[in-house]
């Protein structure tokens, strides 16, 4: 487990590198050019120039990219060209934010997504044709359509949620879960019908195992083969789509962070890509390739702690 | 616990128990709309725009609505009110020579920047010459200033290659050249990005904002005049998404939020009061009149015949009756230089007979360039598109989806016609538009009427400049350089406890500030 851990963290330098690259070479395809961004419509040639010359838009790019690198190793991520302000000082005042809704989001989808997968398994009948359809649902509406309904419906016709906005936890942690509980939703509803009809079917495969009918025949619970035997088992295909889930929530939250304008990551990196602040977006970027790599880090080892197998190899 | 012995129906109680806790709370909490929009004398404004800043230094900052990032803490040499009326701000009285060129400022007594330097004229004069050398995109507004000179201290004088009386217009707190930035800050232009030094009534305080989110300003102890300032802090947000605005100022979030018509719609039944002033004329700017990519467009007559071809009645009810208007020639209503009655109208027939007679009867093909940023969908650009077909120009619309990538592709001269908003308090400072190089005259050729006449607005004084005004509005659709279409509105939602929040043509971008209490936004008592 351990050199399952280094190597992931060793393979992740190397990731970091090409998704910057990446991101680089993408941004350098996006049309339009920074300094006229920054200077608008009516700034003369000669002044687009200068910023041009300023911002060092007229070196050639694996130049561009690699006093951008040389400045990553020293620590420095740059500064944004629109606001002048340190990029790892914007990341870490938004990280909070997008922390918080993932975290949550994580929560809510894998809680509530096993609860109604097994539910829905072991009752079965009309539970999982909802669940089929609400699935459906789920996987149609876009986060950010849902995003929508939830404010007209749960902040402007009944004023129960705050409609826009985040409040940090040092605010109260009522406050601070307030302002996420519309968000949060709106980006876990296509997750938990995913993990729950993930989880209805690992659970249903396992419910008709022979060794169920043996611990059912013993005279075990229902409760306690479901809880104990079934969920462990289960468990382990829809830890990788939870896992798959985390990671398009990301995309997700670009969408919902805008809709419910929340001061994270997502509206940080959208803001960034119109305007071509490219330090800014290469530092989000990042940011969000660490993401990826934790999460999958982190369902490696609950993989490890579920199966015994995966450890051994 | 073992999994085994999960209380199931502790769980459920639980949960339910803490769902409607949570909603009770939310609902007393939300029900008093939090602190952030306690206002009133000593509380917080709270209020949106749509964009991020694109600079906190008011000589790299934007104009126009815009200017609310820096209009907050740096005070204008004079002051444009709701109804366009210019009064004094840090100048108390300014005049012009007989022959527009050279302007004097009396500056106010007492006045001192947030770090408690005083306002001197050297230190307005140094603002100036920064402004001029600092490189901001909006560096024209300042006009052909020759020089800044300060004979005494409360005394500046702005002389001028040319006659340039709209000199005043851009010293207010609308564009970055009026506002005056303290020596301090112009020691060190880097710390203007994250620290005001103006002397204005409130000061930015990095500490409590969320760069590109939220931008927190706090009472300036200091400020001139204390009867104005209203708020002890005010809060400007970033929320570029319409539907979040609306709801934002429609759950009393925010006092005051830009919409489009769409949202207008919603938030006039709920009861929000509507701002609105006209703000774009849209049409079709004839870049290339002498014909040198499309050789039809050299011809005035073709220029006339698709001027006569829009349907500007039907295109102003499509984008929504209620804040848009048709419009036929060069200015909105309520713009000097505006004719009552005058401009084009839709009539096919006679624009047929134009273009069969200039030798086009069947037509020829047109490239246009058009965004979608600002023309939301394209709308304006695929219904103008429409109607010249109905005359045989047939329409190549060439789409650009930033603002950016438009500009150069308008400056390149690959496009004959664009379609690009332009705006104005005067007939002459749209015409300026056309007849100054830039994005809607990238071939630099100017007519020598319009150019005679707008020179001659300069010039002119009093009530001379509204018949110039009007001069320049009828050459222009004779010219037909620019084909007029439709008048957009700006349009804004204020709570029904927000007071002095007034736009007009003359100044359609309403800010909280002025050194005025009549003008200065408030809550009602």
């Amino acid at each position: 487990m351990t050199r399952l851990i280094a190597t992931r963290l060793a393979l992740s330098v190397v990731l970091v590198v090409i998704a910057s690259f990446v991101i680089f070479l993408l941004m350098s395809f996006v049309p339009g050019d920074p300094a006229r961004t920054i200077l608008g419509a009516n700034a003369t040639p000669d002044l687009v120039a200068r910023l041009r010359d300023q911002l060092g838009l007229d070196r050639p790019l694996p130049v561009q990219y690699g006093t951008w690198l040389a400045g990553v190793l020293h620590g420095d991520l740059g500064r944004s060209v629109l606001s002048g302000d340190e990029v790892s000082a914007l990341i870490v005042a938004r990280v909070p934010v997008t922390a918080s809704l993932l975290v949550l989001s994580t929560l809510v989808i894998g809680v509530l997504g096993t609860l109604v997968g097994l539910v829905s398994a072991v009752r079965g009948g009309v539970l999982g044709k909802v669940l089929d359809t609400v699935s459906l649902f789920g996987l149609a509406l876009p986060s950010y359509w849902i995003a929508i309904v939830l404010v007209a419906a749960f902040a402007v016709a009944v004023r129960v949620f705050p409609a826009t906005g985040y409040r940090p936890f040092a605010d109260g942690p009522l406050q601070w879960l307030l302002s996420l509980v519309l968000p949060v939703a709106a980006l876990s509803l296509g997750g938990i019908t995913i993990v729950a009809k993930q989880m209805r079917d690992s659970a249903l495969d396992v419910l008709a195992r022979d060794y169920v009918r043996v611990l059912r025949a013993s005279g075990i619970r229902e409760r306690s083969i479901v809880f104990r035997h079934v969920l462990r088992n289960a468990a382990l295909p829809s830890l990788t789509v939870l896992g798959i889930t985390v990671v398009a929530s990301l995309t997700g939250a670009v969408f919902v962070e805008n809709v419910f304008v929340l001061p994270g990551l997502g509206s940080l990196v959208t803001q960034a890509t119109t305007s071509h602040d490219l330090p800014v977006v290469l530092g989000v970027g990042v940011v969000f390739t660490l993401f990826v790599i934790v999460v999958n880090v982190v369902v490696d080892v609950l993989y490890g702690v579920l199966n015994p197998k995966v450890r051994v190899r | 616990m073992p999994a085994s012995r999960l209380p199931t129906r502790t769980l459920l109680a639980a949960l339910s128990v803490a769902v409607l806790t949570l909603t009770t709370t939310a609902c007393s909490d939300t029900g008093s709309n939090g602190p952030e929009n306690s206002g009133g004398p000593g509380g917080t404004l709270t209020t949106q725009f749509a964009g991020i800043p694109i600079s906190l230094n008011p000589a790299l900052g934007g104009s126009g609505g815009s200017a609310i990032f820096t209009a907050l803490a740096y005070d204008s040499l004079i002051h444009q009110t709701g109804d366009g009326e210019l009064i004094p701000d840090l100048a108390t009285a300014w005049s012009f020579d007989p022959t527009n060129t050279v302007l004097t400022l009396t500056l106010r007594q007492g006045v001192k920047f947030s770090d408690g330097a005083p306002l001197d004229a050297a230190a307005v004069k140094a603002s100036l010459e920064y402004f001029l050398s600092a490189g901001g995109g909006d560096l024209r507004y300042a006009g052909p200033v020759a020089s800044v000179e300060a004979p005494s201290a409360d005394t500046v004088v702005i002389t001028y290659k040319t006659p340039y009386p709209d000199g005043p217009y851009y010293l207010t707190q609308y564009w970055g050249v009026g506002q005056v930035i303290g020596p301090k800050g112009l020691a060190d232009p880097d710390s203007l990005l994250t620290a005001t030094d103006g002397t204005g009534p409130y000061t930015y305080s990095a500490s409590k904002s969320v760069t590109n989110s939220s931008y927190t300003y706090e009472k300036n102890p200091g400020y001139f005049a204390p009867e104005a300032q209203q708020y002890d802090s005010v809060v400007v947000k970033v929320i570029g998404d319409p539907s979040a605005s609306l709801s934002a100022v429609t759950t009393g979030q925010v006092s005051f939020a830009g919409l489009t018509p769409t949202t207008a719609v919603s938030a006039k039944s709920s009861g929000l009061k509507l701002v609105t002033a006209p703000f774009f004329t849209w049409g079709l700017t004839v870049a290339d009149h002498q014909g040198t990519l499309v050789p039809a467009l050299a011809n005035p007559d073709v220029r006339q015949a698709m001027a006569l071809a829009l349907d500007r009645d039907a295109l102003a009810s499509a984008l929504g009756a209620d804040y848009n208007q048709a419009n036929g020639q060069l200015t909105a209503e309520g713009v000097d230089g505006h004719l009552d009655g005058y401009g084009f109208t839709q009539d096919l027939a006679e624009a047929k007979s134009l273009m069969a007679s200039a030798g086009y009867p069947d037509g020829f093909t047109l490239p246009v360039l058009t965004e979608n940023v600002l023309d939301n969908q394209t709308t304006i650009s695929q219904a103008m598109a429409g109607d010249l077909a109905k005359i045989g120009v047939k329409v190549e619309l060439v789409v650009k989806n930033t603002v950016p990538d438009f500009i150069q592709a308008a400056l390149s001269k690959q496009y004959p016609v664009l379609v690009w908003p332009v705006i104005g308090s005067t007939s002459a400072q749209v015409l300026a538009n056309f007849v100054q190089p830039g994005v809607t005259d990238p071939f630099g050729t100017a007519d020598p009427t319009l150019t005679a006449l707008y020179a001659q607005a300069q010039a002119a004084s009093g009530a001379d400049r509204t018949a110039v005004f009007e001069q320049i509005t009828k050459a222009s659709n004779e010219a037909a350089w620019f084909i007029p279409a439709v008048s957009t509105d700006n349009v804004f939602a204020v709570d029904a406890d927000l007071q002095n929040v007034t736009a007009s043509a003359l100044n359609p971008n309403p800010l909280p500030v002025s050194p005025d209490p009549r003008y200065a936004w408030k809550s009602a008592e």
